[in-house]
């Protein structure tokens, strides 16, 4: 079971634009005081399948016994030496989208940075679940999210992602009409999992085959590829930085 | 449906069965209904053999969103499997196995939760249900969210005659994904003619057996199960409960009221064959247990209930009803308080923002009254020149997305009220019906049909009866006309009008008399508008909570009444102390935790106005100047200290200073002058220290605040004061269609408003056509548009288009975390804002100030 952990303030400020710099004393006693709402407000809760990688061509990738087929050059790059793909949806629920509500109604600074804790609850929450799968699965290397959306692999997709981990009957969570995730505090991802006892014979006889390259390189190439490329803060203030933290 | 003599065995898990023989996971299972027929017609046989009376059709997702890409018409997919359901049972040559056509949810979530329209999610299941033609009776289950349920069963009732079961989907915090609560649900659906209520899906026996005790107690209806069998396990997908253990855990809920069971994902045959036995099993206990009644067997004590059956029993047949939103319940066990604030009737500033629309106000208003302690809160749009049954529909929508109480839909049109009622997401109380014929028969039937609670006013055609026993005739009419339409008399709660002492002096005891009569006589709630009591008298507070005291000694059950009035919530703070309500006084004491004597109040300097007030009042003094701040220096030498530390208070985010200073310059300062004075340079220099990178997001918006706390002291003034507000000019932001992200639109509205612009918000989701409307009626020189996401940069674009196509003149700016310069220009628009200040910038080039 993956629980909501005391929300890491230091990401919630990289979110809000402070980079390194640790925001002043009134502005992290507000952020304390957003905590305990915020952490009532959350119920999260995820949905994840494990699919054996069937086939795998220059820009699609099929699962096993899974209607789901991934399209498109990046999601290929990004699955490149795996044997199997976790499919990952989860959410913080839509309470914290009515506490975002009231709180857009009642006080502004509350809201923005409830806003950021919250999107630094959600992220944690992915790493706690990839966390637990690593130790079901201990030797399968797992790669950073990669979400519908990012690169050239379709937003649509989310909805079929949603229905291959049966995410609205399970955990609540569905798409608006243009492929959005509600409740709105929501994460899809797409992990490679990579066989490292398969790795480890490759690299002893290939000798550095590009398919046992570090999975951090993998993520940087991906960077450029994001669609907040241009506008993300993290980028601007630290350069390329790998996106699985 | 059932003689509830026998329960009826329902079907189990049909997903799983048909991954078994061979659907892929994520794969469409309805088309399977039209592909592999015999199938799908296998399962549903295995199930009837296994002992199942009712089979599911195989078309949970059969929606024609869900649909789209089966490749199927919708219809023909349904048709097909309720003819593979109906084979089944033909091969079975059994008589007695009901089809159930199958509804599950739509998958897209209802406003405000997502971008669905409740009309829309009605559609979706009116065509649904139109297509199960040939089903016995109709299955809603597996919902979440409760104004979905509330579509799909209006859709059921209104468009067809079979009977409906309805089952949501609960956690083990006993609420579902959305919120919702089952008292909530129980209440919603307990008079809205459904045949079975109750759960599917989500957890398995052993959760759900407590929650299915506590939906026995919140509903007469019978009672519905289908569990999982057990808990998945998230990495294998398969179930820990096996047969054996499902039907025995079954067996302990049977005596609540069930009157249909089965089993949900991870369920088969086996586990349907056990259930079985089990349930006949029980039956047949049961019946000798009460065939023996009274009996030596009987007088051994050898009991057959569970020892919790009889006080849940007597909860179920004594709980008088309630009201509900989808998180909360509020039973009329004990007085409540409904909050009276949402009413235009004498409140200029109220008024004011209905006729502009001003929802931030309003539901200002809604917030302040629920934190003061209001349960409920009534709801009252009524005002010439609105359309009123349009504002009541948004009101309520907007309400219930930011608070999570009750609302009474305060009108006495039937078509403000059966809309209201309609997408109210709950169970509603109605204010109200009175005695009067054309009342009585305009408004019941509306009750009756949305399965509301309902205030009836004791007048009629002969106006209010002076004598309390006039009042109770009218009571005694409205209540037996309301049980003859089949309205359970518990949903009326009886107003017997509160008059005006100053007025009415000797009808107020009549009043206070009625009350105790309908308390006593008729058994039923009673509801006074309490603060009508004191109009025109000096000091009402006072008045009204003695009237209040009394009211509730009476009998007064519900009170409407103001709760920002600390003297009258404290009345009924102690009322619920002394009569032993509020036990061992927790909420009372919760609500005066951080109570302290009163002491005496040092005034501020600046508060007794005059020209003390420009030399800075206590409230602002020791803030100090920022180091180095010259603006500061400036403004305490032209505008005074008092000035000066607002200044300040704006700069470092001080709310509270921020709004007694304000306030207590408002006196002696021109309200123009602290805006653009002391308030714009604030801003001013915020802005700058954010542009430089020496100030943060946050720091801008919390001096954002602050000038918004102190709008609002200007904005309170010159309305009483008389004075018309002046606009620098009117701009209208919206966040395009399709995107539901709006958080950034909404700090950039705040930062406008700071500096002076009126702000037409068109909300998030907004087509392109309220767009361009907005920029024609306004006539604004500039629409700011913002889209979070990549995908929604074509609808921006489109709007763009059209605004440009509409010959309008306005300029647009655009915003959102994926735009760059480039692309900003590549769509058309005039202007991009990389941030909320820069946005105020371009603003203000393109009005010149």
């Amino acid at each position: 079971m993956v629980e909501l952990k005391p929300i890491r303030m230091d990401e919630a400020a990289r979110y809000l634009g402070y980079g390194d710099t640790t925001p002043d004393e009134t502005i992290l006693a507000l952020m304390k005081e957003c905590e305990a709402p915020l952490m009532e407000a959350c119920h999260p809760a995820y949905s994840v399948g494990i699919f054996d990688m069937e086939c795998c061509s220059e820009d699609e990738v099929k699962l096993a016994e899974c209607a789901l087929t991934l399209t498109g050059k990046d999601i290929v790059k990004h699955l490149v030496g795996c044997t199997k793909v976790a499919l990952m949806a989860a959410t913080l629920g839509p309470g914290v989208d009515m506490l975002m509500r009231r709180l857009q109604l009642t006080s502004m600074p509350k809201a923005v940075l409830t806003d950021a804790m919250a999107g630094a609850a959600i992220e944690q929450i992915c790493d706690d679940i990839q966390a637990e799968l690593q130790g079901k699965m201990p030797l399968y290397r797992q790669t950073w999210r990669f979400s519908p959306g990012y690169g050239d692999l379709p937003l649509a997709m989310q909805d079929e992602l949603l229905a291959a981990v049966e995410a609205n009957k399970r955990i609540g969570l569905a798409t608006t009409d243009s492929h959005m995730l509600t409740p709105l505090k929501s994460v899809t991802a797409i992990i490679g999992l990579q066989d490292m006892t398969k790795e480890l014979r490759k690299v002893a006889t290939e000798d550095g085959d590009a398919i046992s390259a570090p999975v951090g390189a993998c993520a940087a190439g991906a960077c450029a590829g994001c669609a907040y490329h241009d506008s993300c803060i993290s980028r601007q203030d630290k350069g390329t930085q790998e996106t699985d933290k | 449906m059932t003689d509830n003599r026998q329960i009826l065995i329902l079907d189990g898990a049909m997903g799983t069965e048909l991954q078994a023989a061979g659907l892929p996971v994520g794969g469409i299972p309805e088309v399977w209904n039209i592909e592999h027929p015999e199938k799908v017609t296998a399962i549903h046989r295995r199930y009837i053999e296994a002992g199942s009376q009712v089979v599911y059709t195989n078309t949970f997702g059969a929606n024609r969103l869900k649909m789209a890409k089966a490749g199927y018409p919708l219809n023909a997919l349904i048709v097909a499997a309720i003819g593979n359901a109906r084979a089944a049972v033909t091969e079975s040559g059994r008589t007695d196995v009901k089809v159930a056509m199958d509804i599950g949810p739509i998958g897209r979530l209802i406003e405000p939760l997502g971008d669905m329209s409740f009309d829309e999610a009605y559609d979706i299941f009116a065509e649904e249900v139109r297509a199960a033609k040939g089903a016995d009776m109709i299955v809603i289950e597996t919902m979440s969210d409760l104004s979905e349920s509330k579509a799909a069963v209006l859709a059921a009732k209104e468009n067809s005659d079979l009977p409906v079961f309805l089952t949501m989907s609960f956690e083990a915090n006993s609420r579902t994904f959305t919120g919702t609560a089952i008292a909530s649900m129980a209440l919603t659906f307990s008079d809205m003619g459904i045949d079975g209520i109750g759960m599917n899906c989500s957890l398995g026996p052993e959760e759900l057996l407590p929650m299915v005790k506590e939906l026995y107690t919140a509903t007469k209806l019978p009672l519905v199960v289908k569990p999982n069998a057990g808990l998945p396990d998230p990495a294998t997908n398969t179930y820990n409960v096996m047969p054996e253990e499902f039907g025995a855990i079954i067996r302990k809920m049977l005596p609540y009221g069930v009157c249909a069971v089965g089993g949900c994902c991870g369920t088969s045959p086996e586990y349907i064959r056990e259930l079985t036995r089990v349930v006949r099993e029980w039956e047949a206990e049961r019946d000798a247990y009460e065939a023996a009644k009274g009996s030596a067997k009987e007088a051994s004590g050898q009991a057959f209930y569970p020892d919790d059956y009889d006080e849940l029993m007597t909860l179920r047949n004594t709980r008088p009803t309630g009201i509900a939103s989808a998180s909360r319940a509020v039973w009329f066990t004990e007085p409540r308080c409904i909050g009276e604030r949402i009413n235009p009737t004498g409140k200029k500033r109220f008024k004011e923002a209905l006729l502009a629309g001003d929802m931030d106000y309003i539901l200002g208003q809604a917030i302040s009254q629920v934190e003061a302690g209001a349960e409920i809160l009534d709801v009252n749009v009524g005002l010439p020149g609105i359309d009123e049954t349009a504002m009541m529909v948004r009101v309520i929508r907007e309400l219930q997305a930011v608070v999570d109480v009750p609302l009474q839909i305060d009108s006495n049109k039937p078509e403000v009220l059966e809309a209201a009622l309609r997408i109210y997401c709950g169970k509603p109380l109605v204010n109200s019906v009175n005695g009067e014929e054309k009342s009585l028969s305009s408004i019941l039937p509306l009750v009756k049909k949305y399965g509301a609670a309902v205030v009836g006013l004791t007048l009629d055609e002969d106006g209010i009866g002076a004598s309390a026993e006039q009042r109770f005739a009218v009571a005694e009419k409205i209540v037996s006309r309301a049980e003859s339409m089949g309205i359970r008399r518990e949903n009326l709660q009886i107003d017997c009008l509160t008059l005006t002492a100053s007025a009415e002096q000797a009808g107020v005891a009549e009043t206070l008399k009625a009350v105790a009569m309908v308390h006593d006589k008729l058994h039923l709630g009673a509801v006074l508008g309490v603060s009508n009591v004191s109009f025109g008298l000096p000091n009402r507070d006072v008045i009204n909570t003695a009237f209040l005291t009394m009211a509730l000694q009476n009998g007064l059950t519900l009170p409407i009444m103001n709760p920002n009035s600390e003297a009258m919530m404290g009345a009924l703070r102690a009322y619920r102390v002394l009569m032993n309500i509020d036990k061992n006084s927790l909420a009372y004491m919760d609500a005066y935790r951080d109570w302290k004597p009163a002491q005496t109040v040092v005034v501020a300097a600046g508060a007794t106005g005059g020209a003390d007030a420009t030399k800075g009042g206590a409230a602002g003094a020791g803030i100090g100047a920022p180091a180095g701040d010259t603006v500061a220096a400036d403004i305490a030498a032209k505008l005074g200290e008092g000035a000066a530390s607002l200044y300040t208070a704006v700069v470092r985010g001080l709310a509270a200073q921020g709004t007694e200073l304000t306030k207590s310059l408002l006196g002696s300062m021109d309200s123009m002058d602290i805006v653009n004075g002391v308030l714009i340079p604030a801003l001013d220099t915020v802005g700058a220290g954010f542009e430089s990178g020496r100030l943060f997001l946050p720091q801008l918006i919390l001096s954002a605040s602050v000038v918004q706390g102190a709008f609002a002291e200007i904005k309170s003034y010159m309305t009483q004061t008389g004075s018309a507000t002046v606009s620098k000019g009117t701009i209208v932001l919206a966040t395009v269609k399709g995107d539901i992200h709006d958080i950034g639109k909404n700090i950039v509205k705040v930062l406008l408003e700071n500096y002076g612009f009126t702000v037409v918000d068109l909300g998030r989701d907004v087509e392109i056509e309220a767009v361009v409307n907005a920029a024609r009626e306004t006539g604004t020189p500039l629409v700011g548009l913002s889209a979070l996401m990549t995908t929604t940069l074509p609808s921006m674009r489109d709007t763009i288009a059209a605004l440009r196509e509409a010959g309008l003149p306005c300029k647009v700016v655009v915003g959102g975390a994926v735009l760059t310069p480039e692309y900003a220009a590549e769509i058309g628009a005039d202007y991009y804002g990389r941030d909320a200040k820069a946005t105020v910038d371009i603003a203000k080039e393109v009005f010149g100030v």
